[in-house]
């Protein structure tokens, strides 16, 4: 597991519903922003936005192919989302073990 | 980390200084008294608590509206609760939460919770959550749709 030292990258990146949506896209696999804008209501210029703040959070990598660059969702951000939730378990669980042995029966 | 790994189920677990039958009562009947509401709820400070109620988890907002965070699909105690989960979304985008509770000694119970069904989510899924506010749930769920395809 890698160790994430700033998970609030990835929750402003996510907090727009039009990136979730961009990144959304490119779950069945690696697509140009061409192909990305073809499926959703926003300009080409908005999507390329979004996909450098999905880039920066660590949610996105890109590639170059030939003359297109393919964007792909980056297992970074995966990892760093799955040790949110890892981190949300054991603080609920510390949470109750703190009242569970705080509290007379 | 591979794909395979995101995906896998998330187990975390937690030994108290109880009784199986404490430690499954307290978890259970006073949810509202433990769960960290102030860090992760759905009303933030609006909230009236949290309850297991009916078959479901429920949290109640202080003007009167309810969340539904889960449906108890198991429930055994003092050993097992099996429940969907879904705090803030859609039942449609629920993953699956189960907590087991395993005495070690008269007085010490492990609990362990398992968080999988990533993979239930479809992309249809993921379209339908458009409105949601980032958050706890929000990530939850951000993490649930990636998991759930990669």
């Amino acid at each position: 597991m890698l160790v994430v030292t700033n998970e609030a990258p990835i929750f402003a990146a996510l907090s727009d519903p039009t990136r979730r949506a961009v990144l959304a896209r490119l779950r069945s696999g690696p697509r140009s922003v061409g192909e990305i804008v073809a499926t959703l209501p926003v300009s080409q210029s908005a999507v390329s936005q979004h996909l450098r703040v999905l880039r920066e959070a660590g949610l996105v990598t890109d590639r170059r192919e030939g003359t297109r660059r393919l964007y792909r969702v980056d297992l970074k951000g995966l990892t760093a989302l799955r040790a949110y939730v890892d981190g949300f378990w054991d603080d609920v669980l510390g949470t109750f073990k703190d009242f569970a042995e705080g509290e007379r029966s | 980390m591979t794909a395979q790994q995101t995906t896998a189920p998330v187990v975390r677990a937690v030994t108290v200084g109880r009784s199986q039958e404490d430690a499954f009562r307290l978890f259970t009947e006073r949810i509202g008294d433990w769960w960290p509401l102030d860090r992760h709820g759905v009303y933030e400070g609006d909230t009236a608590g949290v309850f297991f109620e009916n078959g479901e988890v429920v949290e109640r907002s202080t003007s009167g509206e309810s969340s539904v965070w889960a449906e108890v699909t198991g429930w055994e105690p003092p050993r097992r609760i099996a429940m969907t989960w879904h705090p803030g979304a859609d039942p449609a985008e629920s993953t699956l939460v189960e907590v087991d509770f395993r005495a070690d000694a008269p007085k010490r119970t492990r609990v362990e919770l398992v968080h999988h069904g990533w993979e239930r989510l479809s992309e249809r899924a993921a379209e339908s959550r458009a409105a949601y506010d980032g958050g706890w749930t929000g990530v939850l769920g951000a993490y649930a749709e990636l998991a759930g395809q990669a």
